[in-house]
């Protein structure tokens, strides 16, 4: 039976993505910036995370140095550096989502700055009006330069994207509605901008002389299957236009939870890596509840800094299996409190100091132990919530995060902007 | 026969309690008129999504009844029309700026601006 995709079934959806996101939210409320070359650096300023196409444009700059090693030509060249807002770009984002929510009843946000949308039914209207309708409500609304791709699969739909983008009469939005664009932008793809394909399997199928996507279209299910596994079998069936990969409303479940962040300068007292290390898990398990679930195992790890020749190398790590799966941050921080002092050896100058909780299961399966002493207060976490979220991030904190000193392990953040839409004080300025 | 009685079921307590406060009067005439309290960002904000709050550095736009250190609420939604004033960007830079009478729309049509987004109220701190 032929495969007439429009027929059988009537999914569409789009993918929606913003260019060169964290560039991009600095700009709105940089115009001065417009059009000129803008990166923006990793926690501790460490290397360049994000650029916008102008910063690429300047290909003789080796972006993936550390930044101290370019920072010289950055500067020679105009390039505006930002430390990384992430306060600012969650909040762009939130913005962004809620607006395609009013185009769809089905958003699934794929990361900070890409969603999916479920246009099922519409394909009878016109897409590609409605989908410039989507970039240029964004844009106006929030000043961010959004792609879209409408396709009626999930693989089609990125590859859509891609076409938006690349070429440049599309305007930034690019539909396959029939099977004649399917065919051409399989044709027009390359293997490796397939969605789902990494780089060894595309070298593999490219090594055989095929380079396009319509060519990985034409090889047998079976080779693929054998060579690429599950994963390879839905890329290839989601690029013929059949629905593999289904849009999903909530995010799933994570496996892990973890955060590792350097310190703002090297640390050699105990006391005050322990209070970074409190303070991650109060981060992590304050998650850990948002998403209603607890926690088997605890995860501490200590590292020196491995690119200092002249100091001692050290790193250890160290994983508890909890009496009973909690999410509790007292619990969470005694433990943790042990499972530090066991790693922590004086006399070397630590860089880094990470948390992560894993073997993570919803609350209510959670599984008793027959001899834990269980004596948790009920409802204290939830008031301990409910207060941090009126008040402020670490207004009740376990005392040995210390919240009110003045954090020695803290990122440096030289060039961060101001938080223009989360905070009255650092509101854009305009003289 | 011979009933035996295995302790009977003890009432529950009274339910009125001292330290209980049961309200026993008259209910209050306000039910049915109940409503909410003003909330303003409810009022002022029209849409969330679009909208941004500036402040004001300076003291050029005190004609508009703009003054230094006032927070400007901003609906980038909006048309920019006659009667409404906006901020604009103008050789890179942000500026305050009235829609300009009909007089005046040959000489904005040759000054090139960009619209940033439409003010909607000013906060004024007395």
């Amino acid at each position: 039976m032929g495969r007439n995709y429009l027929c059988d079934t009537f999914v569409m959806i789009a993918l929606i993505d913003c260019n060169s996101f964290y560039a991009s939210c600095e700009q709105v409320f940089r115009p001065d910036l417009q059009g000129k070359p803008v990166v923006v650096l990793s926690n501790n300023d460490g290397c360049v995370i994000a650029a916008n196409s102008e910063a690429k444009a300047l290909s003789h700059i080796p972006m993936f140095e550390p930044v101290f090693k370019i920072k010289d030509q950055l500067i020679k060249n105009g390039v505006t550096f930002f430390s990384s807002n992430y306060t600012l770009y969650g909040e762009m984002s939130d913005r962004v989502m809620r607006i395609l929510e009013e185009f769809s009843p089905l958003v699934e946000i794929y990361s900070i700055d890409e969603s999916f949308i479920d246009l099922t039914g519409m394909q009878h209207q016109d897409l590609r009006a409605y989908g410039i309708a989507i970039k240029e409500r964004i844009q106006r609304y929030t000043g961010l330069p959004v792609g879209v791709g409408i396709a009626p699969t999930k693989v089609l739909a990125k590859l859509a994207n891609r076409r938006a983008k690349k070429e440049a009469g599309n305007d930034h939005v690019f539909v396959i509605d029939s099977e004649e664009k399917r065919l051409d932008t399989l044709h027009w793809a390359k293997i490796k901008d397939v969605w789902g394909i990494g780089k060894k399997h595309a070298q593999r199928i490219q090594e055989t002389g095929r380079n396009s996507a319509f060519d990985f279209t034409q090889l047998p299910l079976s080779w693929v299957r054998k060579h690429m596994t599950v994963v390879g079998e839905r890329t290839w069936r989601e690029l013929q236009g059949e629905n593999c990969l289904p849009l999903e409303r909530a995010p799933k479940p994570k496996k892990a939870i973890g955060t590792a962040k350097s310190f703002g300068k090297k640390l050699e007292k105990l006391a005050l890596i322990e209070e970074a290390c409190s303070y991650y898990i109060n981060e992590v398990s304050e998650v850990l509840r948002n998403q209603n679930c607890c926690a088997n195992y605890l995860q501490i790890f200590l590292q020196t800094n491995y690119h200092s020749e002249r100091d001692k190398q050290y790193h250890k790590s160290i994983t508890v299996t909890l009496e009973v799966p909690t999410n509790n941050t007292f619990i969470l921080n005694a433990e943790g409190k042990k499972a530090l002092h066991k790693i922590f050896k004086p006399g070397y100058r630590y860089k880094k100091v990470g948390v992560c909780l894993s073997g993570i299961v919803p609350k209510e399966y959670v599984q008793t132990n027959l001899f834990a002493t269980t004596d948790e207060k009920i409802g204290l976490m939830e008031a301990f919530d409910r207060i941090n979220q009126k008040f402020g991030k670490t207004t009740l904190a376990p005392a040995l995060m210390d919240a009110r000193k003045v954090k020695q392990w803290e990122l440096i953040k030289n060039e961060r902007s101001p938080r223009y839409t989360t905070q009255w004080e650092e509101l854009l300025c305009v003289v | 026969m011979e009933v035996t009685e295995f302790g009977k079921i003890k009432r529950a307590k009274p339910k009125h309690r001292a330290e209980v406060s049961m309200q026993t009067g008259f209910p209050s005439p306000a039910t049915h008129y109940l409503e909410r309290t003003i909330d303003l960002s409810e009022v002022l904000v029209k849409n969330k999504e679009a909208t941004f709050f500036v402040r004001i550095g300076g003291s050029a736009w005190e004609d508009l009844g703009i003054l230094k250190n006032d927070v400007l609420i901003i609906d980038r939604s909006l048309e920019f029309v006659r009667g409404k004033i906006a901020l604009v960007v103008k050789d890179g830079a942000f500026e305050v700026m009235k829609f300009p009478a009909s007089e005046e729309k040959e000489k904005m049509d040759s000054e090139a601006f960009e619209l940033w987004g439409v003010i909607t109220y000013v906060i004024h701190s007395l």
